[in-house]
């Protein structure tokens, strides 16, 4: 049995598809996500090198922020529950995940049968989550995926302010014209997003081992770093981060299908 | 007899349209409305002045704009959009607004009005717990002057026997709003979240005798059937209120129930009848007296999280959801007490951000549906 987990976020778009819940027979992202051309490019490109057609799926599973304008999907369940099972999947000590995409942030708590206990999302505001490091780049015309490489290389950490996406880019643009390195904006920007995202985690109850982090956020080692030095504690990066819920979605669409 | 369906129609166009009920009620009697600002008003003494009382909860959705010149964005969203009304003229035709000001928002948009009507203000006294007779005297005074300030604006003369009949009126009105409140959680499957709203919302804009009448219709209409079997999950919701309709479908979208609420703008207002008193005011002053469960009545022994998780025993419900007005400052204090007695207790909760003015519900849609999946 083929099941399909396709995950439409605010920036991107993921999908993966099993054999049997377990077989990991293809995954896709695309780096747009609801309302553009995301969804249906996602889907093209599952397809692209396997032996098989959208009809041979037995269960599709929609989810994240754009997972009811999936056409075609059998149900659509929210990305905390698919991230939870995708993540338990992956690495069944987890008990602590930090999902960040582009326009939320979560923390869940799991208990040792990948159980959600307790979850927090950020609220209606962009701070701390990947539109935030998006904004950031274009100001310090640091491409994405080099802000990782400029964290290490910064000899101190600025402040940058954790509450407004906003009032933190006015911030940045005055740090840079009083001459603060690009690299310890960059380090500053990052621990911003760990206090916002931390200050989810510790909403859940005491911190329990181990914490994985999920989300485009995660491919940046440098926010990763930022999250640890916050926490004080190391954290594991989950396989491939960003398709972890789109895995969960394809998972749950096996129990669907083993339910019926 | 008429359908459920029908009667909660009636009640939802009043509920929609507070201006139509305010014209309907002025050709029928003569007489005009007056404003009742959020929370908790003796409305029993405008009532007994026969002026129709018109809660004020601001708007569904409402771009706010003008009020940015009165108001900082941290206000909550209800006074924003009622701010904005007051700058558009839509309250001119009141013939008067009363105010309480049990929080600092309050206190500073009874001393902003822009509006034409003339603002009554009145204090709750805080003390209650621990002075009450003092506390008891201080509201009664408070309310003695609403009503000879009421007497001079409108030029009536309210009566002691005119207060009494019109508490009389409240207290059955009171008491049948909680058997609906009741008859709406055993049928779960036939009123909605947004139904059960709709018919509660609707006592703000119309003279109490005629709700009761129709939420008694309704009762019967819902009853003269047996309760379907309900598979979803119920839940107690407590706040200031729970709005737009969009975050009550998304409650019914996932299958959870709302079988009892602790909100300023519903249960919180007939939870309690007014106790009998040869003196009308001191009546009133006891009943606030008396309160309990809102952040905005201060007690210190915080009897609220306990109301809570005795309701969700009473009904039987799988958890509380938290409705948290944007902004509202006396509620968010009373929150981390809430978690921990939730905790403790056992109880599954949940908290959302509660705000008039928006127009996309796609956190709050993430947060219910993953909750019902845990549930």
């Amino acid at each position: 049995m083929y099941t399909l987990g396709i995950d439409i976020g605010s920036s991107s778009s993921k999908a993966v598809i099993l054999k049997d819940g377990a077989e990991l027979i293809s995954s896709a992202v695309v780096q747009v996500g609801t309302g553009t051309s995301g969804p249906t490019r996602v889907m093209e490109a599952v397809f692209e090198n396997i032996d098989l057609k959208p009809e041979d799926i037995d269960y599709t599973v929609a989810t994240g922020y754009g997972r009811f304008s999936v056409e075609n999907a059998d149900k659509q369940i929210s990305e905390i529950s698919c991230h939870a099972k995708g993540i338990f999947y992956l690495v069944p000590t987890a008990r602590t995940i930090i999902d960040i995409g582009g326009q939320d942030a979560k923390a869940i708590a799991l208990n040792d049968k990948g159980n959600i206990t307790q979850f927090y999302m950020n609220d209606k505001c962009a701070a701390g989550t990947g539109r935030f490091l998006d904004v950031m780049s274009r100001v310090l015309e640091i491409p994405l995926d080099k802000m990782g490489e400029a964290h290490f290389k910064a000899k101190e950490w600025a402040s940058v302010s954790s509450t407004c996406t906003v009032f933190a880019e006015s911030e940045v643009i005055s740090q840079l014209s009083k001459g603060l390195t690009r690299e310890s904006i960059v380090a500053g920007v990052h621990k911003s997003v760990a206090t916002k995202a931390c200050s989810l985690v510790r909403r859940c109850g005491d911190i329990k081992n181990d914490v994985v982090m999920c989300g485009g956020v995660a491919q940046n080692p440098g926010a990763v770093d930022a999250i640890e030095k916050e926490l004080g504690q190391k954290i594991t990066v989950a396989p491939n981060p960003q398709i972890t819920g789109a895995l969960g979605a394809a998972l749950l669409a096996y129990e669907e299908l083993l339910a019926k | 007899m008429r359908t459920v369906e029908e009667i909660i129609a009636e009640l939802k166009a009043i509920a929609d349209d507070p201006k139509k009920a305010m014209e309907d009620y002025k050709k029928e009697t003569g007489k005009g409305a007056v404003g009742i600002m959020p929370v908790y008003c003796p409305e029993e003494i405008v009532h007994a002045s026969g002026y129709l009382p018109m809660g004020m909860w601001g708007a569904q959705k409402k771009a706010i704009s003008k009020a940015r010149t009165y108001l900082p964005p941290f206000a909550c969203s209800v006074m924003q959009s009622v701010m904005e009304l007051q700058l558009e003229g839509v309250y001119d035709n009141l013939e008067a607004v009363i105010f309480s000001v049990p929080c600092d928002t309050l206190k500073c948009m009874s001393q902003k009005w822009h509006g034409k009507a003339p603002v009554i203000t009145f204090t709750h006294p805080q003390n209650r717990k621990i002075a009450k007779d003092a506390a008891n005297v201080f509201a009664r005074e408070e309310f003695k002057l609403v009503k000879e300030k009421l007497e001079d604006i409108l030029d009536v003369r309210i009566s002691n026997r005119a207060i009494k009949n019109s508490i009389a009126i409240y207290n059955e009105n009171r008491a049948v709003c909680r058997e609906f409140s009741d008859v709406a959680a055993e049928y779960a499957a036939v009123i909605k979240p947004s139904d059960r709203h709709a018919v509660l919302k609707a006592r703000w804009f119309m003279e109490k005798s005629k709700h009761t009448a129709l939420v008694k219709e309704l009762i019967a209409a819902i009853t003269a059937t047996p309760a379907p079997e309900y598979k979803g999950k119920k839940v107690v919701v407590s706040g200031i209120l729970v709005e737009p309709y969009d975050v009550l479908d998304i409650f019914a979208e996932n299958g959870l129930a709302i079988v009892a609420d602790d909100l300023a703008q519903e249960t919180r207002n007939f939870r309690q009848d007014v106790p009998e008193d040869d003196d009308p005011l001191m009546a009133l002053a006891k009943a606030w007296n008396e309160f309990d469960g809102c952040s905005l009545a201060t007690d210190a022994n915080k009897p609220k999280g306990q109301m809570l998780i005795d309701a969700v025993n009473k009904y039987g419900a799988d958890a509380v959801i938290v409705c948290m007005m944007k902004f509202c400052d006396p509620e968010e204090f009373d929150y981390p007490i809430l978690i921990q007695e939730f905790e403790a207790a056992g109880v599954r909760n949940l908290q959302i951000e509660i705000d008039q003015e928006s127009t996309a519900f796609e956190q709050v849609k993430t947060r219910i549906q993953t909750f019902a999946e845990i549930l």
